[in-house]
């Protein structure tokens, strides 16, 4: 059971032109599985969704619901996947409950229980207008259309933002509760807590290819502890690199180390530690972020350029134009002087 | 094929801007046909039409009665041609006697007098033969009472003589009677109609004749035209005079507006005589006019006021009068451009709104979310707006066959099977159009370039119709700019012409055809392109 796949990504490619879109996507997503899906704006998760509620069609390579070819088969593979869309807008009707039983319509639902017990969950007031509703209680309404006809597979294109973190933590535990009724999750989402909470795998996709799929009870290694020390002497510091723990990273500057410890050694280490002036120690969490950070630092070919960065770079760029600009100016002047 | 949640969905997203357009476009209609109705705005049309009518009436009877004057004046003319004719005919004889006297010496008697009498009798009737011949008597007979003529003149000159006058004289109404009726049969006249005008030639001769036969009798007479003219004009004033008085009476006028009637006619034939007296007067001594003289003197006098103003000015003033203004505002305003506007409006809008606008805002997610195809989605889409689009024209032709009958029915200036007609293609211009629109809203996954070209074009063509309008031939040609016609090409709307329909021919059947396979195939395009598409959802 949990070995079958419910979706089957393959040599997906998308190319959008200027580098944008998605190239070469290989994976699979097993039945019973939370799937997430992380990366920056613009990095190909909506379009990689989009493939998969077959909206898009591929330039390569294929995708398969159950089987299925999400392109051909579209509208066959809707009637077991629910949908919850990263834009959020709804048809033109006036209220949250006229939208809904309009959808309950289209998905062929006539029980309303499921529906009416995730809004109350969800604590949502479907009778306010659609129009003027908050981005928080749209979201909520785009997420009783996409729950409520009780699917095998559930795409959700970052389901909580908009959420207030109350609201998050109920939606992770619907998620959760999903998850036990052995659903198919497929969520991207740009929040590495949430992921990490409810996740099998998470995948880290930049400009449009798959860096890592990391599997998130192998990250959280219970046998393992991880701890940052920091020396006040250099003396000390060199004495305790010359023990035999294993050191994961080495910062000599600060006379700082970050070492891994089976937790039956835990108690050899603080015996060895009393000997030594040390300024700190802390316990350093294994998380998903530091995970894809360490990756995408220790994978130099990829340069992530955050958008301060960007501007940043722009700005020196129009700098050093216009020194140059100057410079050119000041020549001129001296060669005319002369 | 169609999905009965999504076609609610846009039932209800789109059924106020339905009954908004729906009730303004047929509130306009019902005023325009109810006002028209209601207002004699053909009024001045029809006195312009009178004026024309009036003037070529005028001109056609002026034109009969210069016909009568010189008529007359032919009369008298022969009546002369028929004394010198006698004339010469006794001094012929006398000249054969006198010949035959000095040649024997002794006047001819028994059979040398007949045989001279014989001879002069055929140059008679070599001379006179026509004439002669409308008395119905044969070669032989003509001989034989010339012959007994000539017999009277040896011992009674003067007798002879005025015998010979009275009797020529007399069959030449009956020549002119008939010479008369044959022109009006050959002009296409019934008999009756000629026959009416052989009898008034008839007698105008008659009159003619008894008038130079009076003054050939008085002392020192010398023959010229101009001695008759006076009399002629008398004459024929008088005859359309009483004709006029008669006919009004007949007619049952009363005695007082007869005479006035027939009084104004008269004045008409004086002027138009005294117009043609000028002429004769200006370009000849005695009178008499050579034919193209009389071809242009008679247009002179007939002239009506459609001659007399500019060759343009009069055919834009006829046009003016000939104009259908109803046709032009409830047809080619109302029906062309007015009543498309708002139609076309609720088509753009909602047209994009069903697919372009859905996908765009993203919207469009929900419904194929659910296990909806994509094709079904876009045939719902299409059959509602198709059906809203009939459901509009259904209560327009309602609201427009109501207000036609309440101004008359077929009575009024359009009648019912006109008004469907309109209403069926203004149905099928607005049916090509929402094709267009639709295609164009299937097609574009953005609001605004659906709008732009589908939304663009429909308007580009409206403005079109709008523009064209002062070239198409039903503006009068004092408005009408001929190179405006131009931008009728450029408009779908041109398919949907109003005037076929009017002046009944069957033209707009094929043009409907045409606005109905444009609907068909921009609609299918639309349909296959939404399948295959990518869409941003």
């Amino acid at each position: 059971m949990k070995n079958e796949i419910a979706i089957k990504v393959e040599h997906l490619t998308k190319d959008y032109g200027k580098g944008r879109g998605i190239f070469d996507l290989t994976f699979d997503v097993h039945k019973g599985e939370v799937f997430g899906f992380v990366g920056t704006n613009g990095s190909g998760k909506t379009t990689t969704i989009r493939h998969i509620m077959g909206f898009l069609k591929p330039d390569s390579g294929d995708v398969q619901v159950q089987g299925f070819d999400a392109w051909k088969d579209a509208p066959h593979i809707k009637s077991f996947v629910g949908y919850v869309p990263g834009e959020i807008a709804f048809p033109d009707l006036s209220t949250g409950t006229i939208f809904l039983k309009n959808q309950a319509e289209l998905l062929g639902i006539k029980n309303m229980d499921y529906a009416n017990s995730l809004i109350d969950k969800l604590q949502l007031d479907t009778s306010a207008n659609l129009k003027r509703m908050s981005k928080g209680m749209k979201q909520k309404t785009a997420i009783v259309a996409g729950f409520m006809a009780d699917k095998d597979i559930l795409i959700l294109d970052e389901p909580t933002t908009g959420l207030d973190p109350l609201m998050r933590e109920t939606f992770l535990d619907i998620i959760l509760q999903e998850k036990s009724k052995g659903k198919t999750i497929f969520m991207s989402s740009q929040m590495f807590d949430e992921l990490e909470i409810t996740c099998d795998r998470v995948a880290l996709i930049l400009d449009g290819k798959i860096i890592d799929i990391a599997d998130v009870a192998s990250l959280q290694d219970p046998t393992h502890r991880i701890y940052k020390i920091e020396f006040t002497n250099q003396n000390d510091y060199e004495k305790f690199k010359k023990l035999k723990f294993k050191i994961v990273r080495d910062q000599q500057k600060y006379f700082q180390v970050t070492i891994k410890i089976a937790n039956s050694s835990i108690n050899h280490l603080f015996n060895v530690l009393k000997n030594y002036q040390l300024k700190f120690i802390s316990e350093v969490k294994q998380n998903l972020e530091k995970h894809f950070k360490d990756i995408l630092t220790s994978q130099r070919h990829v340069k992530i350029v955050t958008s301060e960065e960007l501007d940043k770079t722009r700005k020196q760029r129009k700098i050093e134009r216009k020194t140059l600009k100057k410079q050119q100016k000041l020549q001129k002047e001296d060669k005319n002087d002369k | 094929m169609i999905n009965k949640a999504l076609f609610k969905q846009s039932c209800k997203a789109n059924w106020i801007k339905w009954l908004t357009v729906t009730i303004a476009t047929c509130t306009m209609l019902a005023i325009v046909i109810i006002v028209l109705g209601n207002l004699a705005i053909n009024d001045i049309r029809d006195s312009l039409k009178e004026v024309f009518a009036q003037a070529d009436q005028e001109a056609t009877l002026k034109e009969d009665i210069i016909d009568s004057y010189d008529l007359y004046l032919s009369a008298v003319d022969g009546s002369n041609q028929i004394v010198i004719g006698v004339d010469e005919m006794f001094d012929e004889y006398d000249k054969a006697k006198e010949d035959y006297q000095s040649a024997t010496g002794a006047p001819p008697t028994g059979e040398a007098l007949s045989g001279i009498q014989s001879q002069v009798a055929a140059g008679v009737i070599e001379q006179f033969g026509d004439l002669l011949s409308s008395s119905g008597m044969t070669q032989e007979e003509l001989q034989a009472s010339i012959i007994a003529l000539l017999g009277i003149y040896d011992f009674s000159p003067d007798m002879a003589k005025n015998g010979a006058i009275s009797t020529i004289t007399a069959m030449l109404p009956t020549q002119i009677e008939q010479l008369a009726q044959q022109q009006k049969l050959d002009e296409g006249a019934t008999q009756e109609e000629a026959e009416l005008a052989g009898q008034q030639a008839k007698e105008i001769a008659e009159t003619a004749i008894a008038d130079y036969l009076a003054q050939s009798k008085t002392e020192n007479f010398v023959y010229s035209q101009n001695l008759f003219t006076a009399n002629a004009a008398t004459y024929v004033n008088d005859m359309m005079y009483d004709q006029v008085y008669e006919m009004q009476i007949e007619q049952g006028v009363s005695e007082k507006d007869a005479n006035i009637n027939a009084v104004a006619v008269k004045v008409i034939s004086n002027t138009a005589i005294s117009t043609y007296q000028i002429w004769q007067q200006t370009y000849s001594e005695d009178g008499v006019l050579t034919d193209e003289e009389k071809t242009a003197a008679k247009n002179e006098a007939t002239k009506s006021i459609s001659d007399q103003i500019p060759d343009k000015v009069a055919v834009a003033l006829e046009e003016l009068g000939n104009m259908d203004v109803y046709g032009l505002i409830i047809g080619s305003i109302f029906y062309r451009i007015a009543g498309l506007l708002l139609p076309m409006v609720f088509v753009i809008m909602t047209a994009n709104g069903l697919l372009a606008g859905q996908v765009d805002s993203g919207s469009m997610a929900y419904v194929l979310s659910t296990p909806t195809k994509r094709r079904t989605v876009s045939v719902t889409q299409m059959t509602y707006l198709l059906f809203s689009l009939f459901a509009m024209f259904a209560l327009l032709t309602a609201v427009s066959v109501i207000s036609v009958w309440i101004v008359g029915g077929n009575n009024f200036a359009i009648n019912f099977s006109e008004i469907l007609l309109f209403n069926l293609g203004a149905f099928l211009t607005m049916f090509a159009i929402a094709g267009f629109c639709f295609m164009c809203s299937a097609i574009f996954n953005r609001a605004k370039y659906s709008l732009s070209i589908g939304g663009g074009l429909t308007i580009f063509s409206l403005v079109c119709t709008i523009l064209g309008l002062f070239g198409s031939s039903v503006v009068p040609s004092a408005m009408r700019i001929t190179q405006m016609n131009f931008f009728n090409y450029l408009s779908i709307i041109t398919f949907f012409d109003t005037t076929d329909i009017l002046s009944g021919s069957l033209a707009w059947l094929w043009k409907f055809g045409i606005l109905l396979v444009i609907g068909i195939v921009t609609i299918i395009i639309g349909i296959f392109r939404f399948d295959k598409k990518d869409l941003p959802l």
